[in-house]
């Protein structure tokens, strides 16, 4: 595919994704810190739903042989180490790398800093990289995955798992339906729990 | 129905239907999802009007050209214009700064601005450490059902839980 091609497929395949992105609420800061800190689920509900969706998808194309799989490699370390800091850098941020994109589409303004940092240690990182490589390589693996490891058909073991995913999800609303952490301003913001009225305030009768 | 005059959408369609854009991914490309390599190929491009030795980092000159490092370039630059219209359509317009903030951090606009800064810096420093971010690790490493993406995704919520309950006022 040429590049001019790639950009043209790039650009309507992010605009459909940034589109959904911004439907399902998942780029909002207060959706990120509220999943993180165990008050709303919207974000845990839309991952969930696409990796099982990605999972149904990925096990018809490579069953009919439209597709072959590209796992990245396992490196503990530098799944570990990279995945807790970019957890850290995805609270401080209220995104990921790519709903702060949303952000900036939505017109939060403060996102672009949030991109204008990310280039930084993007750029960082690539200067680093020859450096830091013999450590993030330490203890690699491969490109494991549990098909693989288990000896189990790809398909079979990802719709299994999509199954579990979905029945999950399930379980999920009926414990507390989605558009209760929607929010009255759609920004997943809810409103402080009630406090308990303190006891001198109660009636004596 | 939805429509696209909604604020909001079933998460569960939603992501769904994100989860649905991995078909043109693997059929066009041979690739999966990701957000996070874009930048590298952003960075080192400005970096290579400064510096043109960039191009001797072998990871540098593997993301700077090719269609797959311009079409996840793309990719992101289109997420924006797609929450664009879908904001404008629904009137969920986005002013400043998150309201949540204010109630998270206490902190005003400067502060917010020099916090994202710091919070993009860091959320690329990791997905590149990782070779992966939500979308790349996420999406589409846990939908290949690869060790390296359960174990990355464990990690990155460690992370955002850690820092969330730990560095913040509760957001309710």
């Amino acid at each position: 595919m040429s590049v001019f091609a790639a950009i043209l497929l790039g650009l309507a395949m992010g605009a459909a994704f940034g589109f959904l992105l911004e439907k399902a609420r998942v780029f909002e800061p207060a959706v990120i810190l509220g999943q993180f800190q165990f008050r709303s689920f919207l974000m845990l509900r839309v991952f969930l739903a696409g990796v099982a969706a990605g999972l149904v998808v990925l096990a018809v194309m490579t069953g009919f042989g439209w597709a072959k799989l590209s796992p990245k490699a396992l490196l503990p370390m530098a799944d570990i180490a990279g995945g807790l800091v970019l957890g850290v850098g995805i609270a401080l941020a209220g995104a990921c790398p790519g709903t702060v994109l949303a952000q900036i589409g939505a017109g939060y303004k403060d996102a672009w800093f949030t991109l204008a940092g990310g280039i930084l240690g993007a750029l960082a990182f690539t200067y680093a990289e020859p450096t830091l490589r013999p450590v993030l390589d330490m203890a690699g693996q491969g490109k494991l995955t549990l098909d693989v490891v288990t000896g189990t058909p790809f398909w079979m073991l990802a719709l299994g798992f999509a199954a579990v995913l979905v029945a999950a999800l399930v379980g999920l609303e009926r414990w507390r339906p989605w558009r209760e952490e929607i929010g009255a301003e759609a920004d997943g913001l809810l409103p402080p729990h009630p406090a308990a009225p303190p006891a001198a305030a109660v009636p004596a009768e | 129905m939805p429509r696209l005059t909604d604020k909001a959408w079933s998460p569960y369609l939603a992501g769904a239907l994100i989860g649905l854009l991995q078909i043109p991914a693997f059929l066009f490309l041979g690739t999966a999802l990701g957000a996070s390599s874009s930048f590298v190929t952003a960075g080192a491009s400005l970096a290579e009007f400064l510096d043109p030795g960039i191009r001797g980092i072998r990871y540098a000159a593997a993301h700077l050209d090719g269609a797959k490092n311009w079409w996840q370039v793309a990719l992101v630059i289109g997420v924006a214009i797609g929450a664009f219209a879908s904001s404008r359509l629904s009137g969920a317009v986005r002013r400043g700064v998150a309201p949540v903030w204010q109630r998270a951090t206490g902190l005003g606009r400067g502060g917010r601005f020099a916090m994202a800064f710091a919070a993009g810096f860091l959320m690329l420093l990791g997905a590149r450490i990782a070779d992966g971010c939500t979308s790349g690790h996420g999406l589409s490493g846990m939908a290949q059902l690869s060790l390296g993406s359960f174990a990355a995704v464990a990690a990155m919520f460690a992370g955002g839980i850690l820092t969330a309950t730990l560095l913040f006022r509760p957001v309710r």
